[in-house]
């Protein structure tokens, strides 16, 4: 249902988005039988000459019926939503893969601020990239985030990715994300926590490249002294996989 | 006969001035009118009479000319200024000028925030103003010995600002937070000025000084 107004772009939208219909074709179903139950009451029993109304107490066991099993019935939905749930919180919120690349997010009044960890792919060095309210990453890379605030609450919402996380100020919350390939291209971050005056213009643009476009973008924003250590860099990293692996 | 023609074209000419003027007057005062109403944006942090708020970082405005609110509020506008990671102030400003639509909007805040009345700011910070004064001959070259500004010359009005925000900018200027993208002029012209000055201390006593100019 959601994917027709905004595309599915990270490797759990899916899920929520699965969690989202059950959700609504559940209690839709239950709103319309419940509404239609009511409206044929409605005019079905409506004043008539001549006939009396009845007083109904609801206390024999056949009267008790009518409200005990449909009650069941949708403690049932309840149920089978709330086990979907456990999982597809698990799998987005809970579960961190190992990750292939890292990014710093820190909200403030009115901006985001993106720390990309550049050439050498490690956070907090000397080659990041910041940049105000422009996120760059690698479709198909397993990213994991680590959100910051500095002043009031924010929350890192990115549609596409049905990806919402709220921002603390004096915490860090870490979360993951993978874009899909099929999602390449300029997408929307919008601030989905009040924050203030212009908690409505607190939007940024997320730029879903491909392993190439990303490079490149990587090598137009290093300054010049610090690519000559890209392969000195590139050299631990693969030392460090492959201490991962072994 | 010709006469009445002269003298009815003349009285015709005359009301197509008056109305002429009218229309200037209605216009002008509909364009003070909208930055005035546009204003009430800013009031939250820069205050009913743009004079500034320390506990927002927002500076005093009603000094500064209409040429130069009009020249920040663009560079806002388009991420000339405001766009670094280390700017918090500057990055919240930025946002800001997403209330304003266009250069019309621009220019009829800027004029009215010119328009209103300026008071000379208190001392906050321990400069030597005897030792600034030497210094700021340099900056007296652009923004004038009594640190009025000089639009001719892009330079901003110096007078009735607060001392910490004339500092933090300076600092900003020093560190390349302001005035190094590429399409920020005046500010690349500011920034060689600021890194002439040693540290924070020399700093601080070129501010003490432009503050005895203001009284
Ligand atoms: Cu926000």
């Amino acid at each position: 249902m959601l994917e027709k107004l905004v595309p599915r772009g990270s490797t759990y939208a899916a899920d929520i988005d699965l969690l989202f219909d059950v959700i609504t074709y559940l209690v839709g179903f239950w709103f319309i039988l419940v509404f239609g139950f009511f409206l044929y009451c409605l005019f079905r029993f409506r004043r008539k000459a001549g006939v009396k109304a009845q007083y109904i107490t609801g206390e024999t066991h056949k009267q008790k019926m009518a409200i005990e099993v449909p009650h069941y019935l949708i403690l049932g939905c309840d149920v089978v939503i709330l086990i979907m749930t456990f999982f597809v919180w698990h799998k987005v919120k809970i579960d961190m893969p190992t990750p292939d690349e890292e990014v710093r997010i820190v909200a403030q009044q009115w901006a985001w601020s993106f720390y990309h960890a550049g050439q050498d792919g490690i956070l907090g060095t000397e080659d990041d990239i910041a940049t105000v309210n422009e996120l760059h990453i690698k479709a198909g890379t397993q990213y994991k985030f680590h959100l910051e605030a500095t002043d009031v609450m924010h929350s890192f919402s990115v549609p596409i990715f049905r990806l919402k996380q709220d921002a603390i100020p004096g915490r860090i919350i870490y979360g993951h994300f993978n874009a899909l390939d099929t999602v390449i291209g300029e997408w929307d971050i919008q601030c989905a926590e009040m924050c203030g005056y212009m908690h409505g213009g607190m939007g940024a643009r997320l730029f879903v490249e491909t392993p190439e476009q990303h490079a490149e973008w990587i090598a137009a924003n290093t300054p010049d002294h610090l690519k000559t250590a890209s392969i000195a860099a590139t050299t631990t990293q693969e030392s460090k996989e492959d201490a991962k692996n072994g | 006969m010709k006469l009445k023609t002269t003298s009815r074209s003349s009285i015709v000419l005359k009301l197509a001035f008056c109305a002429s003027l009218f229309l200037v007057a209605t216009v002008s005062s509909q364009a003070d009118e909208r930055g005035k109403q546009l204003y009430k944006n800013c009031i939250a942090c820069h205050g009913a009479e743009a004079e500034g708020n320390k506990a927002f970082k927002a500076p005093a405005l009603a000094a500064l000319s209409e040429k130069y609110l009009v020249a920040q509020l663009t560079k806002y506008k388009e991420g000339h200024r405001g766009m670094d990671v280390r700017d918090v102030a500057g990055l919240q400003m930025a946002p800001m000028t997403q209330t304003l639509s266009g250069p019309e909007d621009i220019a009829a805040v800027a004029k009215y925030i010119a328009s209103l009345e300026s008071t000379p700011k208190e001392a906050t910070l321990d400069g030597d103003p005897e030792k600034g004064k030497t210094a700021y001959a340099t900056c007296a070259a652009c923004h004038g010995a009594d640190a009025a500004g000089n639009d001719l010359l892009n330079s901003p009005s110096l007078l009735h600002q607060y001392d910490w925000y004339t500092l933090a900018q300076l600092k900003n200027f020093k560190e390349g937070i302001r005035g190094t993208h590429p399409s920020d002029i005046t500010g690349s012209q500011m920034r060689p000025m600021a890194m002439l000055l040693a540290d924070e201390q020399a700093m601080k006593d070129i501010v003490a000084y432009i503050q005895t100019l203001s009284n």
